[in-house]
């Protein structure tokens, strides 16, 4: 692993600029993430024959067509079930998936868990954006209460997910929260979940300036941005986050950096070690 | 050439039959003769109906479910009301002659011996099915046997395989002692 | 028949060791009665061989999974009933549109909904072809027997790695269970192929330009290909389109691509149709009956014969138009409703007689000998 200054970091290496230019809407987090896992990828000097990307569906799930990797753009909500099969029959890729908040808590979320319990090798990327924006901007499971969304007119009333302490008591061993503001330190989490041997789930806040900014009124793009920033402040945080999950998601604060890292034994190693076994057996 | 020969093991879920079945198809098997077996049970894994079917011949049948016995257990009085579409005149009922109150009824030879209570005295009326599979053996002489002995020996855990002999050997002698008077 | 070889076992059984003999080397699935024993049995074999088993979270997970070992090169294979089938459908039609080869083997059971778990029947002959959304090309193949369980299933992972096509194995609850004694034989070498893999220039790729057998080659993931799978309608580059000129062209294809290869997808078994008055069609343990009721009417000198398609879907029609044409009459007995005497309805108009049952027991040989003897008075 070599550091790569942000000038150097030669993001065109790892697009298909054929495509460009991307569908993702002015402003969107998204194009952030993607370029803090891309300068992850970069440093692990991750070979790109040997990178997976799969991603489900929504906005996020879009992004990996982006990137020249082998890409799997798969049915909403199954990404980590089809990697864990690549993933299972395939050790030798490094397998990065793409979801959102609506493809992996609310469709997904029964994989999502599963995932977290089996501990196989795999990076999740979870961006959050608070909705559905694909279809136009409906309430999602991470949507803060009293938000406007299309079909919560009126405002939210749903209480939402923590979904980092929700991939920790399933048995995450990686367990990480980045905003889009800070992009290089977005990059440090990504290679740490890469990097850990084991199943990550890292949650990216990511965004939506176009549907779910417009329709809260929470400013332009930068104003969004910087909002996350001035309403982060890790340090106040003692871990007591259940008291916050019911309570308006933003402006409150919300904790980042890695949040949980257990060692656990690794699925897939798990796997072929019965299989070696076996086959010693007979 | 084999016979053709249609064969039901009925009884009450956890008496063993599908093991019994098992044992009888496999013994008809190593003598070079096509087995079919079916099995119907109920979602449980205790208790209600069970039967198993065996349907024997030189090759695999056309169709491979039993559809007019020549041989029909009967373990559990449960069971005996089970195969009216396919009980025939031509059959032998082999019942157990204290779990079984009412025969099912019909012109067929029926014999009525305690396999239940042989079992019990055996020591484990968990073998009773062995037992009947003695009894239904010795009764039929449809297969040899030694063969059936020999099939038993590779078939239960060694832990249990002198319990089972002895079951097999009180179903022959209850067939023989039968055969007397 | 070698006695040493020789073996009492039920089908689900012989269905996971014929995938083991094709070459499956990854399974996934979920508990479900009555195709449970294919899971057990593969968790047993698969290890021994070197290949992975994995207990999914679901229905919908397993689907998932299998695809995803295949997205990476292995032959995988999942197993179900009904309820499970139902839920497998979303990614059974990503498989499709991806052109991703899976074997998927559904066990049927009484329906709708949660049904009769523990009871046989045909009910799911028009989901096997239909269950996902759109136009989709599927093979499903319908053995009657333990041996052709066995068979078809290697038979199965043949068809969907030549063709790059989902292969729906499906067979009823009773020939699932049934025991029959079989000699197992090795594979046959030409149906142990893999996917036809991409070779050439990486640069300039496209994975969905076909040969001129109407199959494109599959790009390895790690041999530099670096290409893009989607489930959204794509052009031959794997992306996204939805010009419709483009769209005819590419869905064109991939509903084309089974009917260029129709001699090597379709199988049946006919006996005494040619002179036949009466034609007798049925799968699975329908079939076996149908095939003593056929024996005995020609005993008894009727006129009978049994057309039983081993490939149940695609249908294969002509065989089945040519056969059919002299008789005045074709029975199809099968355990529902009458889906596949609605399909040949089309293929023999104003002849069929339809013997349903949906009570969750087989129907007999001398019911359909009864039926037979009806049509024809």
């Amino acid at each position: 692993m070599n550091e790569i200054s942000a000038d150097s970091f030669d993001i065109n290496e790892y697009l298909r600029l054929e495509l460009f230019p991307h569908f993702l809407c002015p402003g969107c987090g998204h194009g952030m993430a993607m370029r803090a896992m891309l300068w992850a990828v970069a440093e692990l000097g991750i070979d790109k024959d040997n990178l997976a990307i799969v991603s489900g569906i929504g906005c996020s799930g879009r992004m990996g067509a982006y990137v020249d990797a082998n890409t799997f753009h798969v049915t909403h909500g199954r990404p980590l079930a089809f990697a864990t099969g690549l993933k299972l029959a395939r050790p030798d890729l490094t397998v990065i998936v793409i979801t959102g908040d609506g493809d992996s808590l609310a469709i997904g979320g029964n994989h999502l868990i599963h995932a977290c319990r089996r501990n196989l090798d795999i990076t999740c990327l979870m961006l959050n954006n608070e909705i559905y924006g694909m279809t136009g901007g409906q309430v999602s499971p991470t949507t803060t209460l009293t938000r406007f969304t299309t079909t919560t007119p009126y405002g939210n009333y749903e209480p939402a997910f923590d979904a980092c302490r929700l991939a920790e008591a399933a048995g995450a061993s990686f367990v990480g929260r980045e905003a889009t503001l800070q992009v290089p330190t977005l990059k440090n989490l990504i290679r740490e979940g890469i990097e850990h041997k084991g199943f990550s789930f890292l949650e990216v806040i990511s965004d939506c300036t176009e549907i779910y900014g417009r329709k809260n009124a929470l400013g332009n793009s930068p104003e969004m941005v910087l909002s996350q920033k001035s309403k982060m402040r890790p340090e106040s945080y003692g871990g007591l986050m259940s008291n916050k999950v019911d309570q308006p998601f933003r402006p409150n604060p919300f904790q980042t950096g890695v949040l949980a890292r257990n060692e656990r034994q690794e699925y897939g190693e798990l796997c072929r070690r019965h299989i070696a076994a076996k086959q010693q057996a007979e | 050439m084999t016979k053709h020969l249609e064969i039901r093991l009925s009884g009450s879920g956890g008496q063993g039959l599908l093991l019994s079945a098992r044992i009888l198809a496999q013994a008809f098997a190593s003598e070079g003769a096509s087995v079919s077996q079916s099995q119907s049970y109920e979602p449980t894994s205790r208790g209600g109906l069970s039967r198993a079917d065996l349907v024997i011949d030189g090759v695999r049948p056309d169709f491979p479910l039993a559809e007019k016995l020549d041989y029909l257990l009967v373990l559990h009085q449960c069971a005996a009301g089970a195969s009216d579409e396919i009980i025939n005149d031509d059959m032998t009922a082999l019942i157990d002659s204290e779990l079984v109150t009412e025969p099912p009824a019909g012109k067929f030879k029926v014999k009525a011996l305690p396999l239940t209570r042989t079992a019990r005295e055996i020591g484990n009326v968990r073998i009773a099915n062995i037992v009947a599979l003695g009894a239904l053996a010795g009764l039929s002489r449809m297969i040899d046997r030694e063969r059936l002995e020999d099939t038993v020996r590779k078939g239960v855990p060694p832990k249990f395989l002198d319990l089972n002999l002895e079951a097999l050997e009180a179903g022959y002698r209850l067939a023989e002692e039968s055969r007397d008077n | 028949m070698s006695k040493q070889r020789l073996q009492n076992i039920p089908g689900n059984h012989a269905c996971a060791l014929g995938a083991v003999a094709a070459g499956c080397r990854f399974y996934a699935g979920y508990p479900i009665t009555p195709s449970s024993e294919v899971a057990e049995r593969m968790s047993a074999e698969l290890p021994k061989v070197g290949g992975m088993f994995v207990q999914m979270e679901d229905e919908i997970a397993s689907m998932g999974a299998v695809i995803g070992a295949s997205m990476g090169g292995v032959k995988a294979m999942t197993a179900t009933s009904g309820p499970g089938f139902s839920l497998k459908q979303e990614n059974l039609g990503y498989a499709a549109q991806a052109e991703i080869p899976c074997v998927i083997i559904n066990v049927m059971r009484g329906g709708p909904s949660t049904g009769m778990p523990t009871r046989p029947a045909q009910g799911d002959i028009m989901q096997a072809r239909w269950g996902t959304h759109g136009d989709h090309p599927i093979i499903v193949v319908a053995p009657d027997s333990v041996a052709e369980i066995y068979s078809e299933t290697i038979r199965a992972f043949a068809l969907s790695e030549r063709l790059r096509v989902p292969v729906v194995v499906l067979y009823d609850e009773v020939v699932g269970h049934l025991i029959e004694t079989v000699d197992l034989q090795p594979a046959p070498e030409e149906q142990l192929a893999s996917r036809k893999w991409a070779e050439g220039p990486r640069e300039g790729f496209l994975p969905y330009r076909a040969d001129a057998d109407m199959v494109p080659p599959f790009p390895r993931p790690g041999d530099g290909f670096r290409t893009h799978t989607t489930g959204l309608t794509h052009d031959e580059n794997g992306f996204p389109t939805q010009a419709h000129e483009r769209v005819e062209a590419v869905i064109g294809r991939l509903l084309g691509k089974l009917d260029r290869h129709k001699e090597l997808i379709e199988s049946y078994e006919a006996v005494g149709c040619e002179d036949a008055e009466v034609i007798v069609t049925a799968i699975g343990i329908s079939a076996r009956a149908a095939k003593k009721a056929v024996a005995t009417a020609r005993k008894n000198g009727i006129k009978a014969g049994l057309f039983r398609p081993i490939t149940l879907w695609p249908f294969p029609e002509e065989a089945f138009r040519k056969l059919s044409a002299g008789a005045s009459a074709v029975v199809v007995p099968e355990m529902n409703a009458g889906q596949l005497a609605l399909e040949l309805e089309r293929f023999a108009p104003g002849k069929v007689s339809a013997l349903t049952r949906y009570d969750g027991e087989h129907i007999d040989p001398s019911q359909i000998l009864k039926r037979i003897e009806e049509v024809l008075s």
